[in-house]
């Protein structure tokens, strides 16, 4: 990749970080059902990971994982009973949530729009599904609390609305990424070069 | 051994084995682990800060656009009654002398008088469900401290409980909302010798903007409509402040009665809140040996 480019796709890169970061932590109500909202930094991972591979996924996941658990990191209970604000929650779930998304189908179907969304759909469904699993084995853990909230509320209250959310914002993300940048007619050169060369492609910049 | 060194998924489950270690060590107290997010401020604060004043600026424009007939009428009514209550408050203002003045001969101390107040705004919300911890812009540069086993009921403009400080930064803290699963407090119906219960988040209830009540005395039970504040039980919180009101009430069960609470506020309509930290004799009165088990088991 040529100077001007790389410079281009880094500069436009932490762009949309910045300000979709700062934006979710800082108007998260424009758009609510049930009051979850549109978890934009989550599908601006899935879709960086899936359309412009692994390397700029894992890289964009990170920072974004970082900045996450600055702004709004989560709370947990400790096994004293304490409740504590976590250190690397977000840098952890954005890197999964990275991983998963460039290698979602890449290998047997060209990256198209279409699966785009799907993978938007199927790793915020495992996110969920995964998070309150979690989130109910360590309050059984815990004895004097309780996760008031059976599957089927999760799936009813949590898990669709989250997921129809999700898919919703990522119709203008999606076109932003496409259109606007990090790289030019929405393809990472990268990508086309390293059909067919294997596991360590992905290391080539 | 060289192929699996470059192998993508190696190297990723290697990174997040090491995250993992860093959020297990991270998590107990005093560790150093949760000092390396500080430098992340120094990029993104002066970023929030551009995208909150654009998008209240664009806020702003919008409502002078569509408000601003409405606002011309309102502020008409303002005005007068503006000229009303500064009337009343000349004629509090000398009630107030007389007040003080007795409660200086009697030796009243009102409850929030043994509390310095620091107001705050908040910088940034919650970005999901579960990432819920709220950072509000008040943190030990400006005397707040937070020791072992405290912790600090932050209130609304009226006075009402909207969570608690969970962590205090340098120049910031992180709040704990009150409808936040994590949250418990002990409260009492606001009445003299007011039956005393548990209040806590829920995660099915927080949805519809509920607490749940729990540790009800069957034969003391709340009725819908009853006004909640919090019971001083622990230390933790000062007494009577304004929690809600009991919405329902679930007798099915008379071993365990439990009701729903809508709080009065929420923190995520509200743009300044304000922290009540104990003054330093307070201080000493709630970190004595022996009263943190008390603490844990009332507001915590």
């Amino acid at each position: 990749m040529r100077r001007p480019q790389l410079i281009r796709k880094i500069a436009v890169y932490a762009v949309y970080i910045l300000l979709i970061t700062t934006f979710q932590v800082t108007f998260p109500g424009v758009v609510s059902i049930y009051g979850l909202y549109p978890d934009l930094m989550f599908v601006m991972v899935v879709l960086c990971a899936y359309m412009f591979g692994f390397y700029d996924g894992i890289v964009v996941g990170a920072l974004v994982g970082l900045i996450r658990d600055y702004f709004s990191a989560p709370s947990i209970r400790s096994l004293d009973g304490s409740v504590i604000s976590s250190v690397g929650i977000g840098l952890f779930v954005m890197i999964a949530v990275a991983a998963l998304g460039s290698s979602f189908f890449t290998k047997r179907i060209e990256r198209n729009f279409l699966l785009a969304f799907v993978s938007v759909v199927v790793i915020t469904l495992l996110y969920k599904f995964v998070g309150h699993f979690v989130i109910y084995i360590w309050t059984s853990v815990l004895s004097d609390v309780t996760y008031n909230m059976d599957m089927s509320q999760a799936l009813i209250r949590s898990i669709l609305p989250q997921t129809a959310l999700n898919l919703f914002a990522s119709v203008p993300l999606y076109l932003m990424l496409k259109f606007m940048g990090p790289y030019k007619g929405g393809v990472n050169p990268v990508l086309i070069d390293e059909k067919g060369k294997g596991d360590n492609s992905w290391l080539i910049m | 051994m060289k192929r699996l060194l470059t192998n993508k998924w190696f190297i990723t489950a290697v990174s997040l084995l090491i995250i993992l270690a860093v959020i297990i060590l991270g998590s107990f107290p005093g560790s150093p682990l949760n000092n390396i997010l500080k430098p992340v401020g120094g990029i993104v604060n002066p970023v929030q800060n551009v995208v909150k004043s654009t998008g209240n600026s664009l806020s702003d424009f919008w409502v002078a656009l569509t408000d601003g007939m409405a606002i011309r009428k309102q502020n008409e009514e303002l005005r007068a009654e503006i000229a009303e209550l500064q009337y009343q408050l000349n004629m509090r203002e000398e009630a107030a002398i007389r007040y003080e003045e007795l409660q200086e001969a009697f030796h009243i101390r009102e409850t929030l008088s043994n509390y310095d107040v620091f107001g705050a705004t908040i910088l940034s919300r919650e970005s999901d469900e579960w990432f819920a911890v709220i950072r509000a812009g008040v943190g030990y540069s400006d005397g707040i401290t937070l020791e072992p086993g405290q912790s600090l009921a932050v209130v609304d403009v009226r006075m009402n409980i909207i969570g608690r400080v969970i962590e205090v930064n340098e120049y910031d803290s992180n709040i704990l909302p009150l409808l936040h699963e994590g949250f418990s407090i002990s409260g009492k119906v606001n009445a003299v010798n007011g039956a005393t219960f548990i209040i806590r988040g829920d995660a099915s209830l927080k949805r519809d903007g509920l607490c749940l009540v729990t540790g009800i005395n069957p034969d003391v039970v709340p009725s819908p409509g009853d006004e909640i504040v919090t019971s001083g039980d622990g230390g933790l919180f000062p007494q009577g402040i304004p929690i809600g009101v009991i919405e329902t009430v679930d007798t099915s069960n008379e071993l365990n009665i439990t009701a729903t609470l809508r709080p009065y506020s929420d923190i995520g309509d509200l743009n300044d809140i304000f922290i009540l930290v104990p003054m330093d004799e307070m201080t000493d009165e709630f970190t004595e040996p022996g009263d943190p088990n008390e603490t844990a088991a009332a507001d915590t």
